[in-house]
């Protein structure tokens, strides 16, 4: 039967993994398919990210419910009870509408049994190719087989076939016989071979005699069908084009209507033939459209053909193609780096990229900067190993080059160059100099700025807006670069190495991937998406989530996977419903926190490794001598439903309050523990799974062979060494006693009561963000009430007139405010102010009065706050004073109600930024730029002649927009850069703005007679210190919502329950509002879905009468979950915030602090369990 | 419309964005950013008395006369570096070259001077069928009135002709681009 999911994710980087997990905490199946081998997608190659410098992508990982999934890295693997996931595998094809879509993926096979492999790195070790590793960029290599990511879990090998010399030596090698290359299904592979060509007919069976091919070779394609007819089970028909094309098509026709799966591939001279009649590539093409699998070049040799043959009977053979039915489908196939040695239109040559080892690409450094890379963490240059102590970054390689088809910026180099160059200097202390050479650099986040003023001005990294274009190998090694500065000055200077920021290309599928899932792509290749539903791609019920419609960096990219997720959420409900009403039943367990701990042990006997190199008997006589432990059991295959069948059998006999279960592959088991905890009606926190497996095979290190030659010398008998059987055994044996003193200390008592849910949300702000959150909750059923100050709806952005791709605004918001105002599920409180407000995730209350002197008491489980921002206000250069200054937003505004009239006029001037990125606003606005270049592109529009002049520091026109500042300067606009030091200075003469300024590339001052100066003011946040009181969540020092994490928890406060979006957030586009406001809506949809919040199994508890309230426990929480209550005088932990991490428990001077399941003694009597002597070991000593 | 800008540095340029002539190459390089590229690229620029990104700077700005008064253009040997390598993809070789027909045609005698060559040249190509460098130098120190100026490229001129690098007369193919020119300038008075 076909697996029915509500939603597909394609793409299992952080975006997608963003949108899944989104999902399926609100209780929806998620099917997670990626290409590569492994998950994460280029974030599995970065260690660091700014502003942190750190990882953290598992803060993304669900804070309620979390026991439903995986708590550790999320680097190295998720796993979410309704999360599938499956990996090389791609979408084929997607058929359907919306709510009842059906996709057909195929899975390429990586050649590895999965539940077999032990990852021991034997195949790796005896594998003789050797291609460009992909992990590490190229800068060290791999083998055919390998381990796509080092740090994986689980982490199997893959053989690439295509780089598979088929030596088959891994096969050999691999002790637990995971390697499958289909060698017995060989002899059962026929081959029909239909050509007209006798001495191929004839060389044919002799070539595949080695391979056990049975190979039938007939002269025209009758006698080829006619085999078929005869029910020959024919794997695969090779088609001569020298047969007349009739004839072929004939063949290829009926071929596949007797076997609709038969792989046929046409056999073609390339070459003269072709170029004479033209007829062959026409004939093949109509082959291929009709069915025929590929094309193969003829002559035929047999040194190309057997492995080029062989290799397509093992993908026949082993990959498959599956349909599954979907609600929604989310694309998140990311981007690709910008390949610089890429042809046509490449730039290695001039760069010296490939030629030169100093020259690097971002993604190479950030490689070359971390402990997994190939120089472990060291900047030494690739080449010679010289310590890298001058590096140059150079931005914009392959982004904003219109040659390249690049009219766009690729958002996120600016600021991956400014971590990298702090990292160099952290990693060198300090010694190393590094140079940035930019155009603009694009500081447009909300920190941004303050991140790369402290870069400049505390560590050190030096900003130089120039854009070197000759790099030339320099002495010794290092790399000469030329440059034009500034002064005009041609300037030399010598780096040991120079890295080049790539940027964002459309992913190398994209072609095949929109054209499966029928999508559109932009000029430039990405997913196409509209500026105002900027979530959706052109095929309704299909979205798009990450980077995939819009490069942009880390938070961009989860916000766009939560509004993707929220998209398709609302989808597959409005298609299908409100969701069934029969949630899963809590399982009751039965209070065991009275009774002796009785430990049942249960070792699953099926692998042969585990017979052969443990002492069962001896294993079992000391494992029955625990404390605690009551009988101890062998289960035949555990991982089938059989063996756990017996199992639960054994377990129902014994009666145990713990079950520890030794078996392979842990986290396959931990669902099934769920399952058994219900049967026994025991707490699954009280069972466990030791990994015995891959103790049993190989000894200590598992991770890259590094046993593999001791192991070998065992396998055979003749090593002395310590991984014998005795040893082995003595190690299964200390991870089961460890994992039985665990499991003896865990605490059974019961957890706390779960609080319900109220079914209603509050949104705070009734504008663009506000209401689109509004909308976005209603829309999947659940009330919303949505208070706003003014008497009105709209907000902010009811003041715009157009925007710069030419929408229309006005007409948008206003039908926004038509749905709000109409929609049943929404109740609309105007003219009103939030008054008070308590209480936690899924439980608040909040008085709301209104203008009448009404108030209103709500309850909710979750909070918006979108109270929004404004055009800030500047009282310098005549603004609102005189008539001739006005700020972008006045002009926009009186150019859309025609009271400026551009034909009139004879200049304009503009100044970017003012009174923005520095103190006291030190941050880019994020709006100006786009709003100056719509105002530039519709002045020139309706007066192409009229002079334009622009004052900017770095223009911000991240992503697409790009493409709209390459406009402007088309249509004539005069981009005049100035810097903090040197501002324009503005006078007055006759009523007229006078600018005089410094034009930095002719060195000189110029002297402008405007008629209107247009101030660029950026925008403040609005006075949001007494709703973030009230609320009890942050503000940064600008005035803004202070969100939980920057980068992972873009739209979360530390306080759970609550949630920002929009301008309140930091400053916002159009585009940046509706995506937040829909992230946070998804967020909110997440918990109101539930019926009630239960924390996890491993949460802080204070012993009060050992706390001193000395507070280190509270500023050391990353969740923000404990605090000090002083009524009580006691630390109080919010249950559902805290993670369980222990930093409380460490910070903790008197041991105050406990965790459930790691109290000191248990964690203790573990590593007591660890050290203790083995019976055994000492009987052999 | 009133000239807005005065830059200080220079004398006022005349009015912007009327003047036909220039208004086709400040189209030209509009998109322009300044990253230099050009500049860097270009292997003249040593001698040159304007950068490149100035000059198309000053350009921009309507700095006729001071563009015009500039060598930059005219050291350009047409190598097409810049072009190729430009990211925003501006024909910069032949803005290069207009403003060379741009000097010639308007310029004061100092442009006029330095248009000779390339008249000179052309003529001698139109005359000859191909290039006859003992005649065009003879014509073109003949044009340019300076009786030092053959002393100037003596040495160079003898080098050339002991690597037989100078060609005296051939008749065999003159004459034979005329009709070539002919369509050429019927083109031109044309368009």
């Amino acid at each position: 039967m076909k697996k029915e999911y509500g939603a597909l994710v394609v793409g299992a980087g952080i975006g997608g993994i963003r949108s899944a997990l989104d999902l399926a905490e609100t209780g929806l199946k998620v099917a997670l398919i990626d290409a590569r081998p492994s998950l994460g997608g280029i974030l599995a190659q970065l260690d660091h990210q700014f502003p942190s410098d750190h990882c953290g992508m598992c803060k993304m990982l669900p804070l309620t419910q979390r026991d439903q999934s995986s708590q550790y890295c999320l680097r190295k693997g998720l796993f979410h009870k309704n999360i599938d996931i499956y990996l090389h595998t791609e979408l084929s094809n997607l058929e359907g509408d919306p709510g009842k879509f059906q996709a057909t993926l195929s899975r390429r096979s990586t050649f590895i049994d999965s539940t077999r492999c032990v990852s021991c790195g034997l195949c790796a070790e005896v594998c003789p190719a050797r291609v460009p590793s992909e992990f590490n960029a190229g800068l060290a290599q791999r083998t055919a087989v390998y381990l796509p990511v080092p740090h994986n879990i689980p982490n199997h090998y893959v053989v690439d076939l295509d780089n598979c010399q088929r030596c088959w030596r891994c096969y050999e090698a691999c002790p637990t016989k995971a390697i499958d290359f289909k060698f017995e299904q060989r002899k059962d592979f026929h081959i029909v071979v239909a050509t007209p060509d006798e001495q191929l007919a004839q060389d044919f069976p002799l070539w595949f005699k080695d391979e056990n091919f049975p190979v039938h070779p007939t002269s025209s394609g009758e006698d080829a069908l006619k085999l078929l007819a005869e029910g020959l089970d024919c794997g695969l028909m090779l088609l001569d084009l020298d047969l007349p094309q009739a004839e072929a098509e004939r063949t290829l026709r009926r071929a596949l209507e007797l076997r609709p799966n038969l792989a046929v591939v046409l056999l073609a001279a390339p070459g003269k033939e072709r170029d004479k009649d033209g007829g062959k590539d026409k004939v093949a093409a109509a082959l291929l459209k009709l069915g025929a699998r590929e094309v193969l070049a003829k002559p035929l040799r047999q040194a190309q053909a057997v492995p080029w043959l062989d290799k397509l009977f093992m993908r026949l053979v082993s990959d498959e193609s599956f349909s599954i039915e979907v609600g929604a489908v989310i694309l998140a196939a990311g981007f690709e780096c910008y390949d610089p040695a890429a042809s046509p239109g490449g730039c290695a040559d001039l760069l010296l990229y490939g030629s030169h080892p100093g020259v690097l690409t971002s993604l190479e450094f950030e490689r070359l900067a971390s402990p997994t890379g190939p120089s472990q963490g060291l900047l030494t240059r690739p080449g010679d190993g010289k310590p890298l102590r001058r590096i140059a970054w150079l931005q914009c390689v392959g982004s904003r080059d219109v040659k390249k088809n690049a009219d766009l910026c690729s958002s996120f180099c600016c600021m991956v160059s400014i971590k990298q160059a702090l990292l160099a200097k952290r990693r060198s202390h300090d010694e190393a100099e590094t140079t940035i050479f930019y155009m603009d650099m694009r500081t447009n986040g909300r920190d941004y700025q303050r991140y790369r003023d402290e870069a400049e001005n505390e560590a050190g990294v030096r900003f130089v807006p120039a854009r070197p274009h000759t790099i030339l190998p320099g002495p010794d090694g290092d790399i000469l670069v030329q440059y034009f500065d500034y002064a005009g000055e041609l300037r030399e200077e010598v780096f040991d190495a120079l890295v080049l920021a790539v940027g964002a290309r459309p992913p190398k599928s994209m072609e095949r991937l929109a054209q499966a899932a029928g999508i559109e792509v932009n000029d430039s290749g990405f997913c196409a998406t509209k500026y105002l539903s900027p979530n959706r791609t052109s095929r309704l019920g299909v979205f798009a989530a990450g980077a995939f419609g819009e490069p942009t960096d880390i938070r961009g990219s989860l916000i766009q996977a939560g509004a993707a997720a929220m998209g398709a959420s609302r989808m597959i409900r409005v298609y299908h419903g409100p969701r069934d009403e029969t949630p899963e039943a809590e399982p009751e367990y039965t209070d065991v926190s009275r009774q002796v701990p009785r430990v049942l042990m249960a070792l699953c006997t099926s692998c042969p490794t585990l017979e052969r190199n443990v002492d069962s008997e001896l294993l079992h006589q000391r494992m029955a001598t625990l404390p605690g432990v009551v009988k101890v059991v062998d289960v035949q295959r555990a991982c089938t439903r059989e063996g756990w069948e017996a199992l639960r059998q054994e377990a129902e006999l014994a009666a145990p309050n713990r079950v520890l279960i030794g078996a392979c592959l842990p986290y396959v088991h931990v669902p099934r523990l769920r399952e058994l905890g219900e049967a026994l009606k025991l707490n699954p926190a009280l069972m466990d799974v030791v990994d015995i497996h891959t103790a049993s095979f190989s000894g200590r290190d598992t991770s890259f062979g590094g046993h593999a030659a001791c192991l070998a010398s065992c396998a055979t008998g003749a090593g002395a060494c310590d991984c014998g059987e005795g040893a082995r055994t003595n190690e299964m044996g200390s991870l089961l006693a460890m994992a039985a003193a665990k499991l003896l200390g865990a605490d059974p008592s019961t957890l706390p009561q779960a609080t319900p849910v109220s079914p209603q949300a509050l949104v705070v702000g009734g504008g663009l963000a506000g209401m689109t959150a509004a909308m976005g909750i209603a829309d999947q059923g659940f009330k919303v009430v949505l208070v706003e100050e003014a008497e009105h709806l709209g907000g902010q952005a009811m003041n715009l007139r157009y925007t710069l791709e030419g929408d229309d605004p006005v007409r948008f918001m206003e039908d926004l405010v038509e749905q709000v105002e109409k929609n049943p599920n929404i109740r609309v409180l105007k003219d009103s102010r939030v008054v008070l407000s308590r209480g936690k995730a899924g439980r608040f209350v909040t008085v709301v009065a209104t203008g009448e002197g009404m108030a209103h008491t709500l309850h909710h489980g979750a909070t918006i706050l979108a109270t929004g921002g404004h055009e800030a206000k500047v009282y310098e250069y005549g603004n609102r004073v005189r008539k001739c200054v006005l700020t972008q937003l006045e002009l926009e505004q009186r150019l859309a109600a025609g009271s400026v009239d551009a034909s009139s006029l004879s200049g304009v001037a503009m100044i970017q930024c003012w009174r923005s990125r520095e103190e006291s606003r030190n941050y880019c606005s994020r709006v100006c730029c786009q709003g100056a270049l719509k105002n530039i592109l519709m002045l020139k529009k309706r007066n192409p002649g009229l002079p334009v002049y622009v004052f900017y520091r770095d223009i911000m026109t991240t992503g697409f927009a790009e493409h709209y500042y390459t406009e402007a300067r088309r249509s004539g606009a005069i981009f005049i850069r100035y810097t903090p030091d040197s501002r324009p200075q503005v006078d007055f003469k006759d009523d007229k703005p006078v600018i005089t300024a410094l034009d930095p590339v002719l060195g000189a001052q110029i002297e402008l007679h405007p008629d209107l100066l247009v101030l660029s003011s950026g925008v403040e946040p609005g006075d949001a210190a007494e709703i973030a009181d009230l609320f009890g969540v942050g503000l940064t020092s600008d005035g803004f919502f202070q969100e939980a994490e920057s980068k992972w928890r873009p739209v979360d406060f530390l306080k759970h329950g609550i949630f920002a979006c929009g301008l309140a957030l930091g400053p916002a586009t159009m585009r940046d509002s509706l995506l937040s406001a829909k992230a946070a809506a998804q967020r909110v949809v997440r918990i109101l879905s539930e019926k009630q919040l239960s924390c996890g199994n491993v949460v802080a508890e204070v012993r009060d009468t050992l706390c001193s309230r000395c507070g280190r426990c509270i500023s050391v929480c990353p969740y923000g979950a404990r605090a000090l209550d002083l009524d009580r005088d006691k630390i109080v932990v919010d249950e559902l915030l805290c993670q369980g991490c222990g930093s409380c428990m460490a910070a903790c001077p008197n041991s105050a602090t406990v965790l459930r399941g790691f109290h000191d003694e248990q964690v203790m009597a573990v590593i007591d369990a660890a050290l203790a002597v083995q019976p055994s070991a000492a009987a052999r000593l | 419309m009133k000239n807005m800008h005065t830059p200080i540095a220079f004398t006022p340029a005349p009015l912007v964005f009327q003047d036909e002539a220039l208004a086709e190459i400040q189209s030209m390089v509009r998109a322009c950013m300044q990253c230099g590229t050009c500049t860097a690229s270009c292997p003249n620029s040593f001698a040159m008395d304007l950068a490149p990104r100035q000059m198309w700077r000053m350009l921009l700005f309507g700095l006729k006369q001071e563009v015009l008064e500039s060598r930059t253009f005219w050291l350009c040997s047409s190598c097409y570096s810049c072009t190729l390598r430009c990211p925003r993809g501006l024909p910069l070789t032949a803005a290069m070259a207009a403003l060379k027909r741009l000097a010639a045609a308007e310029g004061d005698a100092v442009n006029r001077k330095k248009a000779l060559f390339y008249q000179e040249f052309m003529q001698n190509v139109e005359q000859n069928g191909r290039i006859q460098e003992m005649g065009f130098m003879c014509h073109y120190f003949l044009a340019m009135h300076d009786p030092l100026l053959p002393l100037e490229y003596g040495p160079l001129g003898l080098k050339l002709l002991a690597k037989g690098k100078l060609h005296l007369g051939d008749s065999t193919q003159r004459g034979r681009l005329g009709p070539l020119f002919a369509k050429v300038r019927s083109m031109e008075e044309a368009s």
